[in-house]
């Protein structure tokens, strides 16, 4: 198991993925919303999405735990 | 009668035969046309290329005294760049756009942000062994500053004859940073470090830090660097009205209708310099080159100098940050996270580049106040 | 005062690369101490 936790504190813009869906190490799977940039958060591992934390729109904070994968 | 008909004619056929009479016209006509093409269609700094471009159109139009005593490009320069106002205001609205925390919550990124200058000095000292001459040399060297209005301001000051050469090197180069900066941060740095994971620890700033800081910099930045005090104190007033958060009418009339007049003019009367004559010299050509040359010297700087800090902490820090520590804010930090991207999706590069590019912004201030305040405890200028 | 290129320049950059370092890494230490000396408060987190 697997948690992908935030960088850096931002707002999650876009989910790029649902649970259930399938994914390799480095796939994008959400978009977080920093310094007035959007930035790419990529899985941390190779597995499926098992749940997602957070929606869009949500502000996070610093290793927040964003989604599961298993 | 005739007479009088033939000579109002050729009142109107004059300017044709004036510029059949002088080429160089005719060339800076074409290069008027490609800086508008570069900001307009290839969408390159165009707030600042558009105006440069068509002043270089009306100035080169010949038999029109627009930059004579009364023409009304004259009075605008004479106005603003002669008297060093326009830099100054932008900087104003500069320093209320940008955001200081990161730097200020991990403050020894700071220094990556004196590392990135390091190209000015070195551009300077090649420009001498080009021929030029010291104060144009230290105009040419300001271009590491990869600041606008800094370099403006140097120039127009020490070397008006360079501001056309000086400012389109300083602008058309701070545009191509990331197409300057990746290939140098992959030839300087090894795998392993460019994968370096750098985690982000948040400590906070307080508000009265963030308000502190500007009144601080620019007193100290002061006591050191008095010949550089209006570039500081403009850039740090910005910054203070923008975290004070009372004065936010000024706030926004400096970061959108001061900057927004202001740059119109100056781009306007740095492309009212660029007359055929004073353009199209070799020596143009060779400031396009050493410009180019400081910004790359500045990545190298920045980066070596980041290598140096990864040592001295034991291999935590990504030396790709170095080259965010020049002034090109916020696009170098962008490149860089880009770049760290590129070597290791896991890594998180976004502030502490940040840091050290907002960093990169008070070097390049702090470097051209210091440079200016050395010249003038040599004697080279008043 | 009179003096070659070369001596200008080398110069120019001791005392500019220098000046600039020391410059920034006291300005570093200023903000250090400015940040122990006013902390963020939990109020001030709230707010946001």
């Amino acid at each position: 198991m697997d948690e992908v936790l935030a960088p850096v504190p931002g707002k999650i813009t876009k989910l790029l993925v649902k649970p259930g869906d399938n994914v390799q190490e480095d796939d994008q799977i959400l978009l977080l919303e920093a310094m007035k940039m959007e930035n790419p958060i990529f899985a941390t591992s190779n597995g499926k999405i098992k749940e997602i934390r957070v929606k869009e729109g949500q502000d996070v904070d610093v290793d927040q735990v964003l989604l599961v994968i298993e | 009668m005739l007479e009088a008909i033939l000579n109002g004619l050729g009142g109107l056929i004059a300017g044709f035969q004036a510029l059949a009479l002088d080429w160089r016209s005719m060339v800076m006509l074409i290069v008027g046309g490609i800086l508008l093409y570069l900001g307009i269609k290839k969408d390159c700094e165009p707030l600042l290329l558009v105006p440069i471009g068509f002043g270089c159109i009306l100035v080169n139009v010949p038999l029109t005294d627009l930059m004579a005593k009364d023409g009304f490009l004259r009075i605008i320069y004479d106005a603003g760049v002669d008297t060093e106002l326009f830099p100054l205001l932008i900087f104003i609205g500069i320093g209320a756009m940008t955001d200081f925390g990161p730097v200020l919550a991990q403050p020894s990124i700071f220094l990556l942000g004196a590392a990135g200058q390091f190209g000015i000095f070195l551009t300077l000292l090649l420009a001498l062994f080009f021929g030029f001459t010291k104060l144009e040399a230290v105009s040419i060297g300001i271009i590491g500053a990869c600041d606008g209005p800094t370099a403006i301001y140097v120039t127009s000051k020490y070397a008006p004859h360079l501001l056309g050469a000086v400012s389109v090197a300083a602008y058309s180069y701070m545009a191509l940073v990331p197409v300057i900066q990746p290939p140098i941060m992959r030839a300087m740095t090894t795998q392993a470090e460019r994968q370096t994971v750098m985690k982000y620890t948040a400590r906070p700033v307080s508000k009265t830090t963030k308000m502190l800081f500007p009144l601080v910099i620019t007193v100290l930045g002061g006591l050191i660097a008095p010949k550089g005090l209006p570039l500081l104190g403009t850039i740090m007033l910005g910054n203070l009205m923008r975290e004070s958060g009372v004065v936010s009418r000024l706030t926004k009339a400096s970061e959108n209708e001061i900057a927004n007049v202001v740059t119109l003019f100056l781009g306007l009367c740095i492309g009212a310099t660029m007359s055929g004559a004073a353009f199209l010299r070799p020596q143009t050509l060779i400031i396009l080159g050493l410009g180019f040359l400081a910004i790359c010297l500045d990545t190298v700087c920045g980066v070596l100098f980041a290598k140096g800090m990864r040592v001295l902490s034991g291999g935590k820090i990504n030396p790709l940050i170095g080259a965010a520590g020049i002034s090109a804010f916020p696009m170098a930090a962008r490149v860089v996270q880009r770049e760290g991207f590129k070597y290791n999706k896991k890594s998180f590069l976004l502030m502490q580049a940040m840091g050290a590019n907002a960093g990169g912004q008070i070097g390049s201030v702090i470097a051209a106040a210091v440079m200016l305040s050395v010249l003038a405890g040599m004697g080279v200028i008043s | 005062m009179e003096m070659d290129n070369t001596t200008f320049g080398l110069t120019m950059l001791i005392c500019g690369m220098g000046g600039t370092i020391l410059t920034l890494w006291v300005m570093s230490l200023v903000m250090t101490a400015l940040g122990r000396l006013f902390p963020e408060k939990a109020e001030e987190k709230k707010e946001g």
